[in-house]
Order: C-alpha cells, then sequence, then structure tokens
C-alpha cells in the first residue's frame, strides 16, 4: 500500500540505521507533562548527534522529523482491532452452525402457536413473533436475563480437529521462571497456532466460531467502526527502549484514547497524530515488558477500554493482559493483544446490553439496551440464552476457587497500530464529553 | 409630491431606457431573477423538498467514476437519466461525527439535516427543510406538507428537540388534508403584495437618490465603476418590482380525484404504488400553491422496506447478508438500493409531469435526495449520497457529478439554503460548520 | 545605486535583469549597518485620489467594529480583484456585478434585522420613540447621525440625513413599526456607495495656493484602514471633524492611538493574508491519495499558523520582519502536528513550538501554508515555489512560461530514480526556458525537502535530495540557507515597503513617489525592520496624505473634488 511504502522506507532509514546508539525508531513519542508544572513545548530536544545549535544544517537529512522518537520513546494508535479467529465454516464446525435466532423463528413459524391470524396485520403478526421469541413465559427479555433462558438445543461450539487459530499462550509455562504464566485456570483443549506452535488459549473463538456473525467476513467485528467515528480508542507507549531487537526491559503504557482517531479523507488513520490518554485511571495500564528477537511482550496487566454500540457505551474489560507484537515497517507494530475476559463482562459487552450506558453514563433506556442486544442476536446469528451458556462453559480462567469454576474467557485481539504521539496532560476539555456528546 | 411617487418616475424612466437597451425581455424576467413567469405573465414560485431513501447505497454501483458533466451514468442511477440534465450527484460529503457517538439510521440523517450531529434525535437545530421553509414557505396553505411511503408515521423535519412534523402515510388521508374541506380553487384567489417588498423598493430609491452627483464627482474610469454599481442595482430593483406581482393562475388545473384503496405497509410493491399516488397529489399541491415545502420519507432511514414471503428487510439484510465475494457487495441490499432510485425516478415523473409557465413544476423545484447513511452495514456516515434534482427556477445548476472529498455534509445544506435565498452565513457546528459555498451548485 | 532603487517598481526580472537585483546585494550590507544620520521623509510628491471599494475583511472588520462581532453577515463576498500581487491594489479597480448587489442587501437585511431585533435595539437604537404609532423623527435622526457617520466615514449632508429619515418615516408607515423603519433605513446606510466604497476627496490646501490635499474625513480613512483595517472610530472622526489631523501634533496623536491599540493586529493580518495569497486557498487542491494528512483541518489550521506566527512575531514581539524567514518557531493544532510530525498536546487549539535546529524547518519559507499553494497537487513545484519567493518576497515578476514548451520530461514524475531536480535539468539547459528557470528554480530546489503538503522527506523518488540552491549569486543548502540568503538580501525588505505602501494607498507607486520608498526603506533598516514602526512612518508621513490632480477634474459640492487611479499602467 502507498501509505506504508510512503511513511515506512523514511521510517526504516532514519531508525534502523541509528539502532542502538540514538533511540527508537518506531512508533511516535509519548510525552508525559502530568507531572511537570510548566509544561515546556513538546518535541523541542533535538536528538543526540543532531548539529549543534547555530550550525548550518547539514546537507544529509536531519533526524527528527523523521525520526521524532528519540530517547527511547515512541507512542502509537490502535488503527485495527479484532477478535482473533480460527477458520470458517466445516473446518472448525463439522458439526455444523449455531442456529440462531433465525431457526428458533423459523420453528416458532411452522408451531400452530406461530401461525399468522385471520385478521392479523403485518405488524402484530410480526411483533406476536418476536415477543414469543424474545421473552420468557413470564415477559422477562431474554437478553437481559439470559440466565432465565431455555438451553439453546442449535448452538455449536467449535470442534473441528487440528485447526490454525490465530491468539498466543496465556498459561503456558513462563521459561524465565519456569511456573505457568496463569495459573488459576480450567482445563480446556488448546489450539494450534497459525505457525503450528502449540498452547494457543482462544476459548472465545472455541464459542462463537460457529456463530454466522463471527465468520471471516461477518459483522461480529463490525465493533472497530466506532473506532473510526472517534467514539472510543487505544494509544500506546513504549519508553526505555535502548534497543529495539532486544531489550530486557522496557516501560510499556496502555491506555483508552481520549481523542478521535485522525482519518485521512479517504478514511484511514493517519499516523503522527497527537492522542492524549485517557483521564481516568481506570482505563490506564503500565507495566514492564521486553523485545526479544524484536518481539515485544509485557508482564500481564488488567486493561480496560471504551466500547460503543447504538449510542451506548459499556467497557471491554480484559484481564491479565499480554502483547505480543512485532514492529512493521511503517513505523507502526501489529500482533496479539490477548487476556481473560470475566464471562460476564464479555456477555455485556459482545451480546446483550444490560448494563449499558448512555450519553450521560447512566443506565440506558431498557428499551434501547433491548433492541441492541435482541437486533444484535438476530444480525449475528446467535441466542443470548446459548450465548450466555456458552460463554460459561467455555471460560478457562480465574477460577473461583469456592466454586471450582472458571469465571473468565480466554480473549485474544489481532491488532495493528500506527506510530502516533501519546501525551499524558490535563487537556482543557474531559474525555467523557468528548466522546459522548 | 411624496417621496417615493417621486422617486418612482424617476426610476421608470431610468428603468425604460437602460432595460430596453440592454437585455431581452426573457433575461430579465426569467433568468435575471430567477423567477419564471407563467405564460399569464404572473410568477411562479419555487419550491424546496426532500426525499428520503434510507440504508444508504453500494458505491460502486451508484458514484460516477469522474466529475463534472460527462459521467457515465452509474448502473444504479440508469432509472434517473432521463433528468441527467435536470440532476446534480454529489457524493463523498460526510457528516463528520468528531467523536458524537453515532446512533444508527438517525445520527448521520439528522446531522446531515440539522448540521449538527447528536446521539439521538434530540436535535439541537431545526432541518433544513424548516429553515428554507421559513424563507419561501409564506403565503402558502401549508407551510410544508410531510409524507412517507413505506407506512411509518414518521418523519424527519424538524422544528427543534421533540417538535417533529408528522407524516402523512396514507394515500386517502393525504388527499382529504389537501383537497378536502377548506380547500379554494387557486384561480380565483386574491393577491395581496408584501408590504416590506414595497418597503425594499424605496430603500434602493434613496440609495441611488444622489446618483447624478455622484458620478459628476468622479473621474473617468471611477465614473464607469460606480455607474456599474448602480446598474447592479437596478437589477435588484428589477426583481423587487416582479415580486410586486399578482401570483400565477394555475394553467390546467383541474381538482384531482379523490385515489382508491391502498394497502399501507411494507412490502415495496405496496409502497412503489403508494409512493406514486402521494407523488401526484404532492405535485397538484405544489402546482396550485398550497405548499411550497415538503418532505417525503420513501423508505425510513433504517429500511424497512421488504419482499413479498420475505421475512428480511432491506434493513436486516444490510447487517445479515454475506458479501457476495463474486460482486464484491451484498446482492439483495444492492437490489433494494437499485429500486429505491426507481422510486425517485416515479417521484420525479409526478413533478415533471405538471406543466408550468414554459416549463415543468420540475423546472421550479429544488428537490434535495438523500439518505441516513453511505454503507448500511457499517452504519457509515461518511460519504452519505445525495442529489439535487430540478431546477429551483434558476437557483441552482445541474447535470454534473460533484465528489466531496470528505468535506462536511454541511456544505450541501449551506449551499441549497443559499440559493433558496436564506441569509446564511455558516452552518454547522464543531467538524460541521462551515461557510463554504458549493459554488458549482448555487447559480 | 540609483540604478537598483528605481527598480522600485519592481519590472519583469529574467535573466537580463537578473544583474540589476544581484547589485542589490551591496545595499543590503550597507542596510544592515543603517548610517547613523537621521533619514528624511523628501518633499510630498502626491498621488491620485482613489476610489476603493472595501474587501471582505474591511467589511466585516467595520460592521464588527461599528455594531457589534456577533452581528451575522449572512451575504456572500466575491473573491478580490488582484492586481499586481495585491488584492489592495485592486481595490480600486475592480466593478460590482449584480451578485454582489444582491449579496450586500442580503447581508444589510441581516444585519438590519439583528442591529434593530427586540433583543437587541436597546444595545443599538440611542433613543426610544415617543409614540407606538406616530413617526419619532427626533429619534429617527439620532440613530441616523449616530451610525451615519461611522458607516459612511464622515458626517452626512443634510439632504442625506432627509433622506434617510424619509425612509424610515415611509417604512413605519408601511409596515406600522418604529423600529421597522430604522431597519429599512440602515438597509439603505448599508447598500450605499457611500459604504461599500471608500470615495476619497480633496480639498483645496490653505497652506499651499495653487495645491490639493485630502479633506480629514479620507485622511481619517486612509489612516484608519491602514493601521486597522476598518473604519475610523468615533474619536478618529471627532479628531477629523475638529481640523486636528491637519496638524502634525495631532496627526501624531492619531497614530499613536491607533499603532498601540489591539486592532493593528487587524491591520497586520489582512496585509500578509493579501501579500501570500492565501485567497489561493479557496481552490487549491490536493490529492487526498497520495497527501493523506492534508485534511481539511489542516488546510484550514495552515492559514491561521502562518498569520499567527506574523503577528506574534512583527505585533506582539515588535521582531525584525527578516527573521521572519528564520525563525524556527511557530503554532501548531493538532491536524497540523500530523503534517509537523511533532505532537501538540493541546487539543482545542493552538500550541507554541519550537522546530528542532535540523528540521529544515525556516520560517514562513516552510510553513504548510506556502509550501502547498505553490505545489501541484500531486507533486511539488521548485519552480512555483521559486517563483513565489520572487514575486512574493522580492517584489520581482517572473513570466509564464511560453505556451508551447514541451513538457513531457518533466511531466515524467514517477521515472525511477528521479528527483524535481533532474526532471528541471532539461529547463535549465534549453535556453527558451532557461532565462527564467534560473531565477526560479535555484531558490525552490532548496525547499524539496517538503513535499508538496510541507511534509519533511529525505528522499524522492529513493533518491537522496540535493538541496543546493542560490540567490543572485549567494550559494547556499536547504530551506535555511535560503532563509537567511532572504534574510540578508536587501530587495526583501525593500518589496516590503513597497507592498506595504501600495496597500495603503491602493494602487500603484507613482515615479514621483519612488525618492519617498528609498526613504520608507532607509528607516525601515535603521529602525530594525520593524513592521510596525514602518506603518507609522508611513502614517505620519505628508506624502500618505498628499494628493496630486493628474487630470482636470469636476469639481463636485463643497467645492470638493474626487479622482480616480489611472488604470492600464500597473507594471
Amino acid at each position: 500500500m502507498s501509505l506504508s511504502a510512503k511513511y515506512g522506507k523514511k521510517r526504516i532509514a532514519a531508525g534502523f540505521a541509528l539502532l542502538g546508539s540514538v533511540g527508537l525508531a518506531i512508533g511516535g513519542l509519548s510525552v508525559d507533562r502530568s507531572a511537570q508544572a510548566a509544561a515546556p513545548a513538546p518535541a523541542s530536544s533535538p536528538a543526540p548527534g543532531s548539529p549543534a545549535p547555530g550550525s548550518p544544517a547539514a546537507p544529509a537529512a536531519p533526524l527528527l522529523q523523521t525520526n521524532p522518537f528519540h530517547s527511547g520513546e515512541s507512542g502509537f494508535v490502535v488503527t485495527e482491532i479484532r477478535y482473533a479467529l480460527g477458520p470458517d465454516g466445516k473446518e472448525a464446525c463439522p458439526a455444523g452452525m449455531s442456529g440462531g435466532m433465525r431457526s428458533l423463528m423459523e420453528a416458532y413459524a411452522k408451531s400452530p402457536a406461530g401461525q399468522r391470524l385471520p385478521d392479523e396485520a403485518d405488524r402484530a403478526y410480526q411483533g406476536r413473533m418476536q415477543r414469543a421469541l424474545n421473552n420468557t413465559p413470564d415477559g422477562k427479555n431474554i437478553c437481559m436475563n439470559p440466565q432465565l433462558g431455555a438451553e439453546d438445543p442449535t448452538w455449536r461450539m467449535v470442534s473441528g480437529r487440528n485447526i490454525k487459530v490465530e491468539g498466543i499462550d496465556l498459561d503456558g509455562v513462563d521459561p524465565r521462571t519456569g511456573k505457568r504464566q496463569q495459573a488459576d485456570t480450567c482445563t480446556h483443549e488448546e489450539f494450534q497456532g497459525t505457525a503450528g506452535e502449540r498452547g494457543v488459549d482462544n476459548q472465545l473463538f472455541r464459542m462463537i466460531g460457529c456463530t454466522t456473525g463471527f465468520q471471516a467476513s461477518g459483522m461480529g467485528n463490525g465493533w472497530q467502526t466506532e473506532m473510526y467515528t472517534g467514539s472510543w480508542g487505544i494509544v500506546m507507549s513504549v519508553r526505555g527502549v535502548d534497543n529495539t531487537q532486544n531489550d530486557p526491559d522496557v516501560q510499556v503504557g496502555i491506555y483508552a484514547n481520549a481523542d478521535p482517531l485522525q482519518l485521512s479523507a479517504d478514511r484511514r488513520a493517519l499516523p503522527f497524530a497527537t492522542y492524549a490518554v485517557d483521564q481516568d485511571a481506570h482505563y490506564r495500564a503500565e507495566t514492564h515488558g521486553r523485545i526479544v528477537n524484536g518481539v515485544l511482550t509485557i508482564d500481564p496487566i488488567d486493561v480496560r477500554f471504551h466500547n460503543f454500540v447504538n449510542s451506548m457505551n459499556e467497557d471491554r474489560v480484559l484481564r491479565a493482559a499480554r502483547l505480543r507484537l512485532t514492529f512493521t515497517a511503517d513505523g507502526g507494530m501489529e500482533g496479539y493483544l490477548a487476556g481473560y475476559t470475566p464471562v460476564e463482562d464479555m456477555y455485556d459487552v459482545q451480546f446483550g446490553a444490560r448494563k449499558s450506558r448512555d450519553a450521560k453514563g447512566q443506565l440506558a433506556p431498557e428499551r434501547l439496551r433491548i433492541g441492541t442486544s435482541v437486533g444484535r442476536a438476530g444480525a449475528l446469528g446467535y441466542t443470548c440464552n446459548g450465548a450466555y451458556r456458552a460463554l460459561l462453559q467455555a471460560a478457562d480462567g480465574h477460577r473461583d476457587p469456592a466454586t471450582g469454576r472458571c469465571t473468565s474467557i480466554s480473549t485474544q485481539y489481532r491488532i495493528r497500530l500506527a506510530p502516533a504521539f501519546v501525551v499524558k496532560v490535563p487537556t482543557k476539555s474531559l474525555n467523557a464529553p468528548l466522546a459522548v456528546r | 409630491m411624496t417621496f417615493l411617487s417621486r422617486r418612482t418616475m424617476l426610476r421608470g424612466a431610468v428603468n425604460g431606457a437602460a432595460v430596453g437597451m440592454a437585455l431581452p425581455f426573457l433575461d430579465i424576467f426569467l433568468d435575471v431573477n430567477g423567477e419564471a413567469l407563467a405564460a399569464t405573465g404572473t410568477r411562479l414560485p419555487v419550491r424546496f423538498g426532500t426525499w428520503i431513501w434510507g440504508c444508504g447505497f453500494i458505491p460502486e454501483r451508484w458514484i460516477p467514476t469522474t466529475e463534472g458533466a460527462d459521467y457515465v451514468m452509474p448502473v444504479d442511477l440508469e432509472p434517473m437519466a432521463a433528468y441527467r440534465k435536470q440532476m446534480t450527484i454529489l457524493s463523498g460529503y460526510d457528516v463528520k461525527l468528531d467523536g458524537v457517538a453515532n446512533k444508527p439510521h438517525v445520527t448521520g440523517n439528522l446531522g446531515l439535516r440539522t448540521g449538527i450531529p447528536v446521539p439521538g434525535e434530540t436535535v439541537k437545530a431545526p432541518t433544513i427543510d424548516v429553515l428554507i421553509g421559513d424563507q419561501i414557505g409564506q403565503g402558502s396553505r401549508f407551510r410544508s406538507i410531510e409524507l412517507s411511503s413505506s407506512g411509518i408515521e414518521r418523519s424527519y423535519s424538524y422544528r427543534g428537540a421533540g417538535s417533529i412534523n408528522p407524516s402523512e402515510t396514507s394515500p386517502i388521508a393525504l388527499y382529504q388534508r389537501i383537497f378536502g374541506e377548506g380547500f379554494q380553487d387557486p384561480n380565483a384567489a386574491s393577491f395581496t403584495p408584501d408590504p416590506k417588498t414595497m418597503v425594499r423598493q424605496s430603500v434602493l430609491s434613496a440609495v441611488t437618490e444622489d446618483r447624478q452627483r455622484l458620478l459628476k464627482g468622479l473621474g473617468t474610469a471611477d465614473r464607469q465603476r460606480m455607474d456599474q454599481y448602480f446598474t447592479s442595482v437596478r437589477q435588484l430593483e428589477q426583481q423587487l418590482a416582479l415580486q410586486l406581482e399578482a401570483p400565477a393562475k394555475v394553467e390546467n388545473f383541474t381538482v384531482p380525484t379523490a385515489p382508491g384503496k391502498t394497502v399501507v405497509d411494507s412490502e415495496i410493491e405496496h409502497v412503489m404504488a403508494n409512493h406514486k399516488i402521494m407523488a401526484g397529489l404532492l405535485a397538484q399541491a405544489l402546482a396550485c400553491n398550497q405548499t411550497k415545502v415538503f418532505n417525503m420519507l420513501f423508505s425510513d432511514t433504517a429500511s424497512n422496506l421488504r419482499r413479498s414471503a420475505s421475512s428480511d428487510t432491506h434493513h436486516t439484510l444490510t447487517h445479515e447478508e454475506p458479501l457476495n465475494a463474486k460482486l464484491g457487495y451484498q446482492e439483495q441490499v444492492a437490489w433494494f438500493a437499485a429500486k429505491s432510485m426507481v422510486a425517485c425516478r416515479e417521484f420525479v415523473d409526478a413533478l415533471a409531469a405538471v406543466k408550468e409557465g414554459p416549463g415543468t413544476l420540475l423546472d421550479n423545484t429544488l428537490l434535495f435526495a438523500h439518505s441516513d447513511c453511505s454503507i448500511a452495514k457499517s452504519h457509515a456516515v461518511e460519504g452519505i449520497p445525495m442529489m439535487v434534482i430540478g431546477g429551483a427556477g434558476g437557483k441552482v445548476r445541474t447535470g454534473f457529478h460533484k465528489a466531496g472529498r470528505a468535506d462536511a455534509a454541511t456544505r450541501v445544506g449551506l449551499s441549497l439554503q443559499q440559493a433558496m435565498g436564506v441569509q446564511v452565513e455558516k452552518w454547522g457546528t464543531g467538524a460541521m460548520d462551515t461557510n463554504r459555498t458549493i459554488t458549482e451548485l448555487v447559480a | 545605486m540609483m540604478k537598483h532603487i528605481s527598480k522600485f517598481r519592481f519590472g519583469t526580472v529574467c535573466a537580463g535583469l537578473a544583474l540589476a537585483l544581484a547589485g542589490g546585494i551591496s545595499l543590503a550590507q550597507q542596510s544592515a549597518e543603517p548610517a547613523k544620520a537621521a533619514v528624511v521623509e523628501p518633499a510630498p510628491a502626491g498621488g491620485p485620489l482613489v476610489m476603493r471599494r472595501l474587501t471582505e475583511s474591511q467589511y466585516r472588520a467595520t460592521i464588527a467594529d461599528v455594531f457589534a462581532p456577533d452581528v451575522p453577515i449572512a451575504g456572500r463576498f466575491e473573491r478580490g480583484l488582484r492586481e499586481e500581487g495585491l488584492i489592495a491594489v485592486g481595490t480600486s479597480h475592480g466593478g460590482m456585478s449584480a451578485f454582489s448587489i444582491e449579496q450586500y442587501d442580503t447581508s444589510a437585511r441581516g444585519i438590519a434585522a439583528d442591529v434593530t431585533s427586540e433583543k437587541r435595539r436597546a444595545q443599538f437604537v440611542p433613543c426610544q420613540p415617543k409614540s407606538a404609532t406616530v413617526f419619532d423623527k427626533a429619534c429617527a435622526t439620532a440613530f441616523i447621525d449616530k451610525y451615519g457617520p461611522q458607516l459612511f466615514r464622515r458626517p452626512l449632508a443634510r439632504d442625506e440625513q432627509a433622506r434617510f429619515v424619509e425612509v424610515a418615516r415611509l417604512a413605519q408607515q408601511r409596515l406600522g413599526g418604529f423600529y421597522q423603519g430604522l431597519e429599512y433605513t440602515l438597509i439603505g446606510m448599508l447598500d450605499s456607495p457611500h459604504f461599500l466604497l471608500r470615495i476619497e476627496r480633496a480639498e483645496r490646501d490653505p497652506q499651499h495656493a495653487g495645491q490639493q490635499r485630502l479633506d480629514a474625513w479620507s485622511k481619517a480613512t486612509r489612516l484608519s484602514y491602514f493601521l486597522t483595517n476598518s473604519a475610523p472610530d468615533t474619536e478618529l472622526l471627532r479628531a477629523a471633524g475638529q481640523g486636528e489631523l491637519d496638524t502634525d501634533q495631532g496627526m501624531a496623536r492619531q497614530v499613536d492611538r491607533l499603532i498601540a491599540s489591539p486592532r493593528v493586529e487587524g491591520a497586520v493580518r489582512s496585509f500578509f493574508w493579501d501579500m501570500l495569497y492565501f485567497d489561493g486557498f479557496s481552490d487549491l487542491f490536493k490529492d487526498p491519495t497520495i497527501y493523506p494528512a492534508y485534511t481539511v483541518a489542516a488546510a484550514r489550521d495552515a492559514q491561521e499558523q502562518t498569520l499567527k506566527t506574523i503577528v506574534a512575531h512583527l505585533v506582539t514581539d515588535r521582531g525584525d520582519y527578516r527573521e521572519l524567514f528564520t525563525t524556527r518557531t511557530s503554532y501548531l493544532t493538532r491536524p497540523l502536528g500530523i503534517i509537523y510530525r511533532v505532537p501538540v498536546a493541546e487539543r482545542n487549539g493552538w500550541e507554541k513550538v519550537e522546530f528542532p535546529v535540523d528540521s529544515q524547518r525556516s520560517g514562513i519559507l516552510t510553513d504548510l501554508s506556502t509550501l502547498a499553494l505553490h505545489s501541484h497537487p500531486g507533486r511539488s513545484s521548485p519552480t512555483l515555489r521559486g517563483k513565489s519567493v520572487r514575486e512574493v518576497f522580492m517584489c520581482a515578476k517572473v513570466p509564464d512560461p511560453p505556451a508551447n514548451v514541451n513538457f513531457t520530461a518533466l511531466d515524467a514524475v514517477s521515472k525511477p530514480n528521479s528527483t524535481a531536480r533532474t526532471r528541471l535539468a532539461e529547463h535549465n539547459e534549453n535556453p527558451v526556458c532557461a532565462g527564467c528557470h534560473k531565477l526560479t528554480d535555484p531558490i525552490g530546489f532548496t525547499l524539496e525537502s517538503f513535499d508538496g503538503a510541507g511534509i519533511f522527506r529525505a528522499k524522492e523518488n529513493g533518491v537522496d535530495l540535493d538541496l543546493s540552491g542560490s540567490l543572485d549569486g549567494v550559494k547556499f543548502t536547504g530551506a535555511p540557507g535560503l532563509g537567511k540568503a532572504l534574510h540578508d538580501n536587501p530587495s526583501v525588505p525593500m518589496c516590503l515597503t513597497n507592498k506595504l505602501y501600495r496597500s495603503a494607498v491602493g494602487r500603484d507607486v507613482a515615479t514621483t513617489e519612488e525618492p519617498f520608498l528609498e526613504y520608507l526603506t532607509a528607516s525601515f533598516a535603521q529602525n530594525g525592520f520593524r513592521v510596525i514602526d514602518l506603518m507609522r512612518t508611513i502614517a505620519l508621513s505628508k506624502t500618505f496624505y498628499s494628493v496630486t490632480m493628474p487630470e482636470s477634474k469636476p469639481v463636485g459640492p463643497a467645492g470638493q473634488t474626487a479622482s480616480a487611479a489611472p488604470k492600464g499602467d500597473h507594471s
């Protein structure tokens, strides 16, 4: 693509040539001014090795504009995010796809109760069908109360053998410590990675992989759209990098973005934009990491982002989150963000909008939450009760010692990041009103 | 002798000479003043309306590949080909959300129509039809007429949050409202000139009073420049003079007969039938000056249209239908998108069928057709398809495709308001704020 | 020496004339160390009277000052006529189309409706009508007496005043309300040529028999639009009415008052907006695929970035004009930060930044505004950039290329391993082209480290850029080298002086005024190239207000004469 080629060449040229001596050639700069009273203009300090002030500019390429990433600090903004998945259709789902609302509807339409009455108007009939399928006999909406719904006999888990699934090992033995990285897990079948490696923990895929909406071309990853309208976003900072190939200790920040993603006219994310991190500490996480043979990984950390759908928002949570990222030619990074999502949170963010908030942070109107949940179930091809049960069944993390049951589900995101300037500054406007106006 | 009568005489003499020499009759009374005359010699009003279809389009089937007048008609716009010269295609104009949460099918549509995207229906400004109606809507029986052809009693004409002008959904109800009790034959209507127009004439008279003395004090070059100023003022005076003439008698107008009973629901063939009847009634209402402003909701923004014996609607298909890998788009969704353009053609047909002055009602109408989103499956509000159709009495230029290149959609709304004479310098807020007229569009 | 001084009119420069400009270097060296002896204004030569149309920014500023900044202006404005590099000069030549009048009338109706509206009449109308039904002539007259002189920039003649009172009476009679009467009479004033055009008048000079001078109102108007880009305020009108502008002391008091006022910023802004061709942004288009970062927001902020830099340096800091070509201080917004690749923490506004020493940024030469404006939609242009440097900052005129030039060699932009320099080599070797290209391209090559959207690049088509160039015999490298060369080039302050004066008088420089411009340039240098001081020098000069009567003119009422700038010779 022309964009990456355009920026990429420069990045490589300016950056990797300086490896080890000047600093990191990837990403944008992160600036922390929160602790400083009088903030200096950012990026004002010249890079080591640049000509002394006053000396005539050398004809050679100057450093800073191609390489604003001095001092071993760099910033990034997530430009692509989706669930890491495995193969589509029969390969993953030899037992077929989940039936979802559509099969319920078809079955009901064949039943005596589902027949259209002689004088029944079109809309009235549709409404009666909807009520019968979406509510419990005593009128409670099933998406809002999934535990009250019956078992979904048409639900299918991924059962394909020897399939290759995206993701990383979350609970394997850490070679540095000899301990398991995630001890409190429940027994589950691990996948083979896309490169044939063992031990990929991706129970979310196991759960949703046979649902039409989560096929490769499905709508299940449509939630990235709201990132492009500026409702939410994710930024990262990497500091203390002495060497972009191998560095035993770097500091990594993972934050909700307080600013809308900056886009070109054809709606691609622009590199080198400035973004502030969320003002709310709940949406900021900082941890140690390391670079081994050009691969950045981190010590597990709980992270939390915003998610928006249908003008409502909820939190997208990831516990014991890890990164496995490589640096890309365009100055960005790509790879996995993975961890464990509490099953109740996963249900709320992706299936039934039980706790979604409105623009003012209040619980959104039930009508809107029900409409969204029911509509989403129909569009993505599942039932709320089926999804809830499948989540509980597939849960593999954070075992509750009292019950012996796991409370979170391994969740893997495939992400790409572009270089950006990540600033940690108190800004004039607050984050929340910016995101939800 | 009063000031006015003295000036009127003076002006009459000046006009007689200057105008007679410089411009043929038609230039003055059709082009210069931007208002056409009926054969009876009376003025014809300019009408404004919107036509909304839901769930956007298939870009590769709708957006011409080139800009300007010589574009190849895209496949989904083929139905509109007959109106090629009276139609401007506007692609690539965005509703800029700038962080505003996108309520699917609502935020984009109301953002486009109010200039201010909001995460719901709580609009922060009147919709464009109301703004224009306030300018041109006076002097007709109804300030505006709202219609919905897919059975949903809904409209996107807002005077403010919660103040919505409701739609007629039944052709029979529509007929009764317009042509039932209270309807007067336009050919018997009396006319009262707007006193403000006469005052404006006297203002311009006062401004030009010392013309001779001004000219006398100037050098040759500046005298010519000053003379041009007076010539331009005179053209404005001419426009005012036309506005003081009696309104048009409506040629060939007979009160339409009441439509028969039809099925009102969202099944596409029913919708097409009702839509066509309503368009015909509306055209007659416009012709006899019952209203100058209208809003037609062909399909709701989350399009409820469906085909007979199918449980899918246009809207759900946008989310559920898989992409046809070979075609590169959703095939059934494309069918509805194409059908929407057939409906648009039928609506325009109804306007073009009414003879008015030397042309048709369409020549004196500015029809703003748009959707609520571009690609419905992602609810994208960037590049919402829009068309400006009709002659607008010479106030707009048509016959070309213009790509917005991600400019704010408010540029269209601003331009349409300015074309319709609304005194507005800038429109929209935040990222939607613009003062940039689409100059190609505004004549 | 006199030879290049006579180039104040800066004729066409190509190969032959380049020598003359190169000769200017010696002047630069002198100017850099100005003589200590006081420079003295030569005897005023005088120029013609002009009739100037208000520019859009002057119209807006005038309405904002006379009424309030939030009074809406709904009409649209025709793009200003640019003559000899300045719209300010075009204002004394352009005519007024029917479109303009319609739009002025639209604006007038919007302004008048707002000013007389129920919620604002207490703010703007100086009295209340005695009766709800009977026309209150005294109150209407008070309203007209308050705004008429401010809008017409002179007192109204008795018959004018009576005419506007009559409009108010008639409007009330027809429409029923006193305030509607005021509304329509205000529309009349705003549609009037006395408002829309600055019609200069001369009067007999009592101190010099047989000579003419600007009348006090015309003096006040010239002065006010020059120093504030807006109409004379009530204090200036008062001084004019009491004859104070005809005394050195009285004039100095007003000049110093206006120079010290914040309104001077508006004048500096509008002058540089005009000088830098920023009206060109209205039809500037960049290919979004090639330049994705050149967004609508970046284009909007680009102009403001440069104007902000100029105002801060020249007005706030009273800095040396020549440092505008070398400063690394600038102001950025978030959208601009993407282009400059600099973090901008400030989310909703401007942040002052200092570009790094090795950034190749060098003052307004490397601002996105100037780099993008003088480039093609999809590539940079050393020729256009060099031409703009010559024309905008050095007052030279580079001719358009001959119509039959074969551009195929140049058009092969994507030719592998090519740079603009290698592609332009053809032109610099072809004698038909070389004469002018040698004037432009050696300037433009040094700006090649910035692409057509002002983004830094080290290479073009994979090839390292050769940033060497020259200006009038001085060799240098890169934008900072060009910035220093311009800083040291005598044509640069000379040109600024020339443009500022032409902008002030709205016409070209008369041959007889050249000694005056020489004086201004020397004075500029002596005052450390501070533009505000130069404006003060012009405003205090006799020449600025002196008039000649090039042709016999019919004498207007009250013995006044109005005249026009001669058209046709603006070279």
